[in-house]
């Protein structure tokens, strides 16, 4: 065989790579279906943490709160409620939205895990 | 000449599958595509449990009931109200405390009046509303009674981010309207004040069915029930199944067995109850059903 066909085998090849990632990645991509919380887009992770800080207004269970919280990945309480603020600071949320997750993180600042923490 | 054109092609072609076959596997399973902004909607269910429980504990905080229906949309339900009853009904059987349960089953009924029915309070509640007659149970919602005083719904600020598919911004919450509302007092005991034979043959055969009623002939959510019989005993709450009434549960009696019923909480104790047999109009017997109805004095 010729130089010229091995060229054109190794194209061939090189173009087949291409169509199946192309295939794989952008036309028919393995879909997920059973994911954690903890790849939750930004906003929505930041509606969660307010859907906490909105129940811990009320509730007053920093236990219940964290536990809560833990859903969202293995960051402590209070990085997760920071991470949200600082969400929120860069997006424009209103100040009620704002409040309610400083109130949450100082609750969790203080918050010290007791016993079981099985969510 | 053409067995050699013949075998350059063959070669090629071979070459261009292996490399679609080595190009899929890479982009399946050696690196795929990686989801790092993922909705809700692809949650695993027990998250999405978990989920759902904040959300509806947000809700008893805010009483946004726009706000929690539009959170529970996230999660891609095709019939969000079911979910949550199933939810609270699951949680109680794993033992879960009532108060964790009733905020689902409060969101459950609310929704499915379209109404918020109690004020913010941090105290587990029982929302109450108008009873429909033990006809009615199952095709007519018990009629709202309205405040005097017209309430302002402010609604909590749905978060403005740019990007998200959260609930729309809503000025006014039209479907919300206000109602009366009490809770409970305890201690005091829910008497029966009827027990009807139902002889429906569409039921289903041996249906024990509840109804409690406040002072006020308005149903009542979250009591406990207990029926009893020889061979064993269950608990089970009321308001599990809103559309049927805040102040409705039901239990599945076995013909040819006794059972004896108390609400909980020093409520009466009825017994010496069983499947009743009826008649249809042919004269064929068929095992009927019973509704008692509770209220409180």
């Amino acid at each position: 065989m010729t130089s010229s066909n091995w060229i054109k085998i190794i194209i061939a090849l090189a173009l087949g790579a291409a169509l199946g990632v192309i295939y794989g990645w952008a036309i028919d991509p393995i879909e997920y279906t059973d994911v954690t919380p903890g790849i939750l887009r930004a906003d929505y992770r930041a509606d969660y943490v307010l859907m906490v800080a909105e129940a811990h207004q009320s509730e007053q269970n920093s236990e219940t709160s964290a536990r809560r919280l833990a859903l969202l990945g293995s960051e402590s309480p209070a990085q997760i409620v920071t991470s949200t603020l600082e969400y929120a600071a860069n997006n424009s949320f209103t100040q009620n939205q704002i409040i309610l997750p400083q109130g949450l993180l100082t609750a969790m600042q203080t918050y010290q895990p007791q016993g079981n923490n099985a969510p | 000449m053409r067995h050699f054109l013949r075998s350059i092609f063959l070669h090629i072609l071979i070459a261009l599958l292996t490399g679609l076959g080595i190009g899929l596997a890479y982009s399946w399973f050696i690196s795929p595509v990686t989801y790092v902004d993922a909705s809700p909607a692809i949650l695993r269910s027990d998250f999405k449990d978990q989920y759902r429980s904040v959300i509806a504990a947000s809700y008893a905080s805010t009483r946004d009931l726009a706000r929690a229906r539009a959170r529970l949309e996230l999660l891609g339900d095709m019939d969000p109200v079911g979910e949550l009853s199933a939810q609270a009904q699951q949680m109680q059987a794993s033992g879960e405390s009532i108060e964790v349960v009733q905020l689902l089953a409060q969101l459950a009924t609310d929704l499915q009046r379209g109404v918020v029915s109690i004020p913010a309070t941090n105290t587990p509640f029982v929302a109450i509303v108008n009873t429909p007659t033990a006809e009615k149970l199952t095709t007519e919602e018990a009629p709202q009674i309205e405040a005097t005083q017209p309430v302002e719904i402010t609604p909590f600020p749905t978060s403005s981010f740019e990007q998200t598919p959260l609930a729309p911004q809503q000025l006014v919450t039209p479907t919300a309207r206000p109602t009366f509302t009490s809770i409970p007092k305890p201690g005091t005991p829910f008497t029966l004040v009827s027990q009807d034979t139902i002889c429906n043959i569409d039921l289903q055969p041996g249906l024990m069915q509840f109804t409690l009623i406040d002072s006020r002939r308005r149903q009542v959510a979250g009591i406990e029930i207990i029926v009893n019989w020889a061979e064993g005993e269950d608990h089970f709450f009321t308001g599990f199944k809103p559309e049927l009434g805040n102040g409705y549960a039901d239990f599945i009696m076995q013909s040819g067995t006794i059972y004896s019923v108390r609400v909980a909480e020093g409520g009466a104790f009825v017994s010496n109850i069983f499947v009743p047999t009826c008649t249809d109009p042919n004269g064929k017997e068929y095992l009927g059903g019973l509704l008692l109805t509770f209220q409180q004095p």
